[in-house]
């Protein structure tokens, strides 16, 4: 080990030197102005560093600084958003003024899987998000950040649920059943995003305050590197890192928010609830009580939250570090429910030997506390002139209750009562070793990461004795817990080489990569309880027992390569190669291979295109084509196997109750999905940058679809199976521009659109089949389907009946003989389509498509001296919404459909329509669910000269403050079939952020 | 050499970690390898092939369901099974308005059914597991895992019964659907699509098929509670050969005396003391059964089964404590074609004539209304002795599937039908019995002269309602559609005849879009 010796001679060497060197001055005061260079405008807020320590200051409103050098420093490193840094070295004057240039921006940086890019000479569909562009407000999982930010990627929250989940889609669904969401790496480790017990979303670990950048690979060139899990695209999440040398700074983040609902329900009131009773079902009259209970009121509330962010980041010679911990506390409107979260966040980075060793650290840990509650559930349809209370009612704590089980129960009852808490425990931790080989070869360099992903918890579910459950479930109260213990470790292992000879320049990435994920799953059930004493504490009042436990692994092992390949940056080649092993396939379809390549021409490097440099700062033209798969299915779906039966589906021979074995189905051929995409894309840039965009073209065709079908009876053990059957393609255009509209001494507007189209379609099914699967359960009935998945038409088509209408445009009332064929059925009031005389399930017919066909998002930013306001509006267009609050409610005979034992409210609709029996699939319920949402609204004002480098900002951001839709429901941004959701709140958020 | 040496190691570090183990093993489920190295499985397995005729999946009363192709609830064997015989019929009608339940009794249902894939992918699935136990016990498989001798007596015996619920789940298909898709265990799993055998091949390889095991199964009565003797195989060939003239053409009523006298003869089965025990909790001492599906509140629990038929029956004014059960589901009633086959609404006079008249109507106006017509009660989860269930969600009564009561009543139908190897004053004989424990002395016995094929097919209504042989029935004398008009058939509320080819079931869309094979019944 001579040579690590050598190193460290030299590098004591270097400190004396140093040392030597600072020891010759002495402290002194230094002041100035920061300007624009071309300009001469003075730059505000423009940060100024002592180089070698952690002090430094930051411009005032003309762009003045004053600070004192301590002893031994000679350099300033000056630095303002949007311009290039710059060193300066303070000789013997006392006033230095320093320009900083606009133009010479340092290269923008993306990274991609397994290393970065500079962002002129990536050649795939890559957009990155910084932390400024971030969305503001409640924010509870990361994924909201990027919300109508991105061209072709749509987040939708479906519900407003406080730390709801989400759904992710980048250019559309490529699968039916095999996940549509992305993969997401965080740091370099792509995890496990499967739901868990007791978790409302398994993102919300990570605190959006530690983000640094979200970066989005659309399309194959940019994914394939991840290979079996790039289909759907990918996430790279990267969190916030110490900088070396950096001075230190103290952050301090915090928010106040209250949340109201928007609209009521749209049930009748109770007093047109009785007016209805009086008019259809008089006999029943007598059931009414005599209270006025909102019900919806009764279970929701204004609610509050808090989020508190206190993050610690500096550096030393060599050495970056940051340290943050942050709570949220949220309420949601609905009584009870409420999410919590604590968290940390550890980033240490460390250069060792001379430079050629980096460390990088990072550490998060999240513990979420989540209290559910029973939704709105009967509060739509419960009888409004029943009480909330009944004091004589001891059996069931007070609380009005029907006695029947078939009867809803007292909604408010089961808020209440039933407690309902999952908390989970999850830290994500990875160590980086960069190890530069320059010694070696020129250029190269290994790279190692080790990684793991811990994440454990519980739901857990208390109901008393008290609450009306024994009529329903013969459980006499009950205590559920369900546990679990995800985790998943990473190695990575890759060699790097980059070099540039003359006008190539050649980045050269090979390695390995490891993933093992394991899962286990214990849960039990105690009922029968002697007492409500201990909640979930104690299982010692319970008579009756059944637990369970399930345990899965998979193992994911990959070779990956990469070749960029750059000609005098005018001519970009990218090729991309994973091989990819998985144990969800068997052992002949194991390994799958998946290519990209791309190629960028950025045309105005070309002589021939000098008279285009006048018009553009930038013209890049992008082709890439890649393949990528999907894996996202259960385990051993290929091997014949056994399962055992629960204590609870045994069978009796003579006297004793056989625990029995069933052969499950399965396909031994079962292999990768494949996605294989063309992308077309064209970066622009004018007016000195001031404007740019990006335009892509992109069609994905997806193979092998794994589809659970239905298989002839006799060729396996079950009616379905999963399989590889089908075809799926996407084709899309996106389109963002960003434009710095104004850009004056005070006044800065810099605004952002986007908007992307996108088309979906099943290209196959199986050879045979132009039926198609029915599917999009609904409530109402059991086993009713109004969706399609059909060769021909998109994914998830409505199938519905058409509703013939009358002279005013109303559909007709069913029960009228309305054609006079002597007969009431349903070709009074449906078309007959296929024209064969009666109307029955083949008249229905695919009718629009959940997806929308364009998305589109505008951020727009202004800032005047130290205010900034700005806010995303965010919409779609052609998305349509299945509106079952109004199918499962509105119809008149709801009210008397039990009104043996108990009346229902119902849906307005009722009203309008004047249907007397439900009409499911009638296409009188699709609505186009087109919408505009003011996602969020922001004003803030920035203290800048409170002095040093300390700074204060203010600010008030509202929350979905208005919704433009014809929808009738509540709120359009469902996912399709609107059931009863969560409802959405306005939000009012007060914050400040404070920097020392 | 120490340059080399160190980024020598770097790449050896590399290539050290580069594990490419990529067989692991499924750890909460298992395969047959480890499975069979207990012994005990192959009785565990047995049970699981009788199992699919009470359960919908591997966790009770849902989950890790059979077949999913529909709610899991409805998925049930029996229950749909029991729908498509009864809710067809004038014996029931059923207040829900779940897609295509009310298509059954309007004799409009179409293809795509829910409840017809239902009974469709149950019955073979039951095939389908039967096939793979015989797969998985043939002499080659015994001997590769060195099983004992003592268990190889038992898989022989356990062989024929799986041979017999297949059997039995083939005679279902064929009554139900006609021609259909035919396999054994000789096709494995993932070949071809099987061809569609005509009901006549089918039925002939039931015939041969019953005889072949009649040998090998566990002779009447000897076998334990829950699984299928000689006696319950005699009883398959009754139905067979019944009902073989609707079948193939062919006529097999001599065949059909001959089984029910094995049945009758074998003295093991004697008639239950009190007609209404028969649908107790504590069914499964009763001397009548010859086969049962057992239900178990605690360890045999479905949302279908006896759940159903405990709960769907009760509303009304009904108390469900009377019948041991937490809630009724206002579901099923009769119609007054099945009251009026009775000499009084009461079980006064006969008490076979379970009706619940108090609040309901005799008539319906509205099916979906559960106060429109008579609720019956038959299925009860409480013991003879008036003691509740062990659970109030899942019943403890077993379904039963052959009784004493039937062979009587087979017997009779076939000597009056021209079947040989009979006679008529012993078939009076038994339907008096039946009688008397109905009317409690001989005040209701026929004379030979009163017994003929209308007077057979009400007393199987009144001897056998609610217990899914009615349809069968009604197509073996002609009244199941053409002729035969009860309230509501059709869809309209005084009854009407409606298209012959609603004999037969519909195949599934979804399956004939999978197998090309497969032709579609006649008029769908």
């Amino acid at each position: 080990m001579k040579l690590n010796f050598d190193m460290l001679t030299k590098g004591l060497l270097f400190v004396g030197i140093l040392l030597m060197s600072q020891t010759l001055l002495a402290q002194r005061d230094i002041s100035g102005q920061i300007t624009d260079a071309e300009t001469g405008e003075p730059l505000i807020g423009a940060n100024i560093l002592i180089v070698g320590t952690s002090t430094g200051t930051i411009t005032d409103f003309d762009g003045n600084y004053a600070m004192t050098l301590p002893e031994g420093t000679t350099d300033l490193e000056v630095s303002y958003t949007g311009y290039a840094s710059k060193r300066v070295t303070v000789g013997s004057e006392s006033v230095l003024n320093i320009q900083l240039s606009a133009g010479e921006v340092l290269d923008e940086v993306v990274v991609i899987g397994y290393g970065s890019v500079k962002k002129d000479d990536a050649t795939g569909s890559v957009n990155a998000i910084s932390d400024e562009d971030f969305n503001k407000g409640v924010i509870v999982s990361p994924d909201q950040l990027i919300t109508g930010k991105v061209a072709g990627v749509q987040v939708s929250k479906n519900s407003g649920e406080p730390g709801g989940g989400t759904s992710i889609r980048i250019r559309g669904g490529t699968s039916i059943n095999a996940g549509n969401e992305p993969l997401f790496v965080i740091d370099g480790v792509p995890i496990d995003n499967n739901g868990n017990p007791g978790t409302r979303n398994p993102l919300n670990f990570i605190n959006p305050n530690d983000i640094a950048t979200f970066t989005v690979l659309k399309d194959a060139s940019a994914t394939a590197i991840y290979g079996s899990r790039g289909a759907n695209g990918v996430i790279i999440i990267t969190t916030k890192r110490g900088k070396a040398g950096s001075p230190s700074r103290l952050t301090y983040d915090g928010s106040y928010t209250t949340s109201n609902i928007i609209d009521d329900l749209p049930i009748l009131s109770t007093e047109a609830f009785r007016n209805l009773v009086t008019f259809v079902a008089p006999e029943r009259l007598e059931r009414l009580g005599s209270a006025s209970t909102n019900w919806f009121d009764e279970v929701t509330r204004p609610a509050t939250g808090q989020n508190h962010n206190l993050s610690f980041t500096g550096g030393a010679e060599n050495i970056g570090y940051r340290v943050s911990v942050g709570y949220q506390g949220l309420e949601g409107v609905i009584k009870t429910s409420k999410t919590e979260r604590t968290t940390i966040g550890l980033n240490y980075n460390h250069s060792l030997l001379d430079e050629t060793l980096n460390i990088n650290i990072n550490l998060k840990g999240a513990f979420t506390k989540d209290r559910f509650d029973q939704g709105l559930g009967a509060s739509w349809y419960f009888d409004p002139t029943q009480p909330v209370y009944d004091p004589s009612n001891t059996a069931f704590g007070g609380f009005f209750e029907y006695g029947v089980g078939l009867a809803p129960r007292n909604p408010v009852s089961g808020i209440e009562q039933i407690d309902a808490t999952g908390r989970s425990f999850r830290t994500l931790g990875n160590i980086e070793f960069e190890y530069k080989m320059d010694e070696l070869i020129q250029g190269l360099s290994a790279k190692l990461n080790l990684g793991y992903d811990a994440n454990n918890g519980r739901a857990a579910t208390f109901t008393p004795t008290t609450y009306r459950n024994k009529l329903v479930s013969d459980r006499d109260g009950e205590i559920y817990m369900e546990n679990f213990t995800r985790t998943s470790s990473l190695l990575d292992a890759y060699l790097n080489y980059k070099r540039s000879f003359g006008v190539h320049d050649l980045d050269i990435t090979a390695g390995y990569s490891y993933q093992d994920f394991d899962a286990e799953f214990p849960q039990f059930l105690a009922y029968d309880l002697s007492n409500d004493i201990f909640g979930t504490n104690s299982t010692n009042p319970a008579s009756e027992f059944e637990a369970s436990n399930f345990v899965v692994q998979n193992r994911l092992i990959s070779f990956f390569g990469r070749i960029n390949y750059g000609i005098n940056s005018k001519y970009l080649f990218t090729a991309t190669l994973r091989r990819d092993g998985s144990t969800r396939f068997g052992p002949e379809n194991r390994w799958g291979l998946f290519p990209s390549a791309a190629f960028a021409w950025r045309i105005l490097e070309e002589d021939f295109a000098d008279g285009l440099r006048g018009v553009f700062s930038d013209l890049k033209l992008r082709v890439g084509y890649g393949i990528t798969g999907n894996q996202e299915i259960g385990d051993f779906n290929y091997l014949p196997r056994y399962s055992l039966s629960d204590a609870q589906a045994r069978y009796l021979f003579g006297n004793q109750y056989i625990t029995t074995v069933r052969p499950d189905a399965y396909d031994a051929g079962l292999k990768w999905e494949e996605t294989a995409s063309l992308n077309v894309g064209l970066d622009f840039g004018f007016g000195n940058g001031r404007f740019s965009g990006i335009l892509d073209y992109y069609n994905k065709r997806t193979n092998d679809l794994l589809f659970t079908v239905n298989v002839p009876a006799g060729t396996n053990l079950s009616d379905r199976v999963l399989t590889n059957i089908g075809e799926v393609e996407n084709e899309g255009v996106e389109l963002t521009l960003n434009a710095i509209a104004v850009d004056s001494r005070d006044f800065k507007w810099d605004l952002s659109g986007n908007i992307a189209y996108n088309r979906n379609q099943i290209l196959a099914i199986d050879q045979t089949s132009d039926a198609g699967i029915l599917t999009g359960g609904i409530a109402g009935g059991v086993g009713n389907n109004v969706q399609i998945l059909r060769v021909g038409q998109p994914a998830y088509s409505f199938f519905l009946f058409e509703h013939k209408l009358d002279a005013n445009g109303l559909p007709l009332v069913d029960g009228i003989d309305h054609n006079d064929d002597g007969t009431i059925n349903l070709a009074d009031i449906y078309e007959d389509t296929n024209g064969d005389g009666m109307v029955n399930d083949l008249d229905k017919r695919p009718i629009e498509k959940p997806a929308p066909d364009f998305i589109f998002g505008l951020t727009s930013a202004m800032s005047y001296k130290g205010f900034d306001l700005s806010f995303t509006l965010r919409g779609s267009l052609g998305n349509y919404v299945y509106n079952n609050s109004s199918s499962d409610g509105g119809y008149l005979n709801r009210v008397n459909e039990r009104g043996d034992i108990f009346l229902n409210n119902v849906h307005e609709s009722a009203l309008v329509t004047r249907f007397n029996g439900p009409q499911y699939f009638s296409d009188y319920y699709l609505e186009d669910g087109s919408f505009l949402r003011l996602d969020n609204i922001t004003l803030g004002y920035n203290f800048n000269n409170l002095g040093g480098r300390t700074n204060l900002r203010v600010y008030a951001t509202a929350n979905n403050l208005f919704l433009l839709t014809n929808y009738t429901g509540l709120d359009p941004e469902v996912g399709g079939i609107d059931n009863n959701p969560y409802p959405r709140s306005r939000s009012l958020v007060f914050g400040l952020t404070l920097g020392l | 050499m120490n340059k080399l040496f160190k980024y020598g190691m770097v790449l050896a570090l590399f290539a050290a970690t580069a594990c490419t183990d990529l067989d692991l093993s499924p750890k909460s489920t298992t395969t047959a390898d480890v499975l069979f190295q207990d012994e005990s499985a192959y009785r565990a397995f047995l049970a699981r092939v009788y199992s699919g005729l009470a359960v919908t999946g591997q966790a009770g009363p849902a989950g890790a369901a059979d077949i999913s192709s529909l709610d899991e609830g409805f998925s049930n064997y029996l229950r749909q099974y029991w729908q498509f015989q009864e809710l067809t019929t004038d014996e029931a009608v059923i207040a829900w308005g779940d897609e295509g339940l009310g298509d059954l009794h309007n004799h409009n249902w179409t293809d795509a059914n829910q409840f017809v894939r239902a009974i469709y992918y149950r019955i073979f699935f039951q095939v389908s597991m039967a096939n793979e136990f015989l797969r998985e016990t043939t002499e080659e498989k015994l001997d590769s895992r060195g099983v004992s001798d003592a268990t190889r007596g038992d898989i022989q015996a356990y062989r024929a019964e799986a041979r017999f619920l297949r059997a039995l789940s083939y005679w279902h298909g064929i009554d139900l659907l006609g021609n259909i898709p035919f396999y054994t265990e000789e096709q494995a799993i993932g070949s071809d699509a099987p061809r569609q055998a005509t009901r006549e091949e089918v039925f002939n390889f039931l015939d041969s098929e019953l005889q072949a095991i009649e040998s090998d199964i566990v002779a009447a009565g000897q076998n334990e509670y829950g699984r299928a003797d000689r006696a319950a195989l005699w009883m398959l060939q009754a139905k067979l050969y019944l009902n073989a003239e609707v079948y193939t053409g062919t006529d097999r009523y001599s065949d059909a005396v001959a089984a029910t006298k094995k049945v009758i003869d074998s003295g093991i089965y004697s008639l239950e003391e009190d007609y209404d025990n028969l649908f107790l909790t504590d069914n499964d001492s009763s001397p009548e059964l010859i086969f049962a599906i057992p239900f178990d509140g605690e360890s045999t629990q479905t949302w279908g089964g006896m759940t159903y038929l405990i709960h769907a029956p009760v509303g009304g004014s009904m108390d469900p404590v009377d019948y041991g059960i937490n809630g009724g589901w206002f579901g099923l009633r009769t119609t007054s074609a099945l009251v009026d086959l009775f000499p009084s609404e009461s079980d006064d006079i006969d008490d076979r004539a379970n009706f619940y008249t108090d609040g309901q109507t005799k008539e319906i106006n509205s099916i979906s209304n559960f106060a429109d017509g008579y609720a019956i009660v038959k299925f009860q989860n409480v013991s003879s002795e008036g003691e509740p269930g062990s659970d109030l969600d899942h019943g403890d009564a077993d379904f039963p599937m052959f009784r004493l009561g039937d062979a009587y009543l087979m017997y009779a139908e076939a000597v009056l039908r021209g079947g040989s190897g009979g006679d008529l004053a012993t078939a009076v004989g038994y339907i008096n019995e039946l009688r008397q424990r109905a009317y409690g002395d001989n005040t209701g016995n026929i004379a030979q002269a009163d017994l003929d094929l209308d007077f057979i097919l009400d007393e199987r209504a009144r001897e056998l309602y609610w217990e899914a042989h009615r349809r069968t029935d009604l197509i073996r004398f002609n009244q199941f559609t053409e002729n035969g008009v009860w309230p509501w058939k059709g869809n309209v509320k005084e009854g009407r005849t409606t298209e012959a080819f609603r004999n037969l079931l519909p195949i599934p869309a979804s399956e004939i879009l999978a197998n090309p094979n497969l032709s579609q019944n006649q008029g769908y």
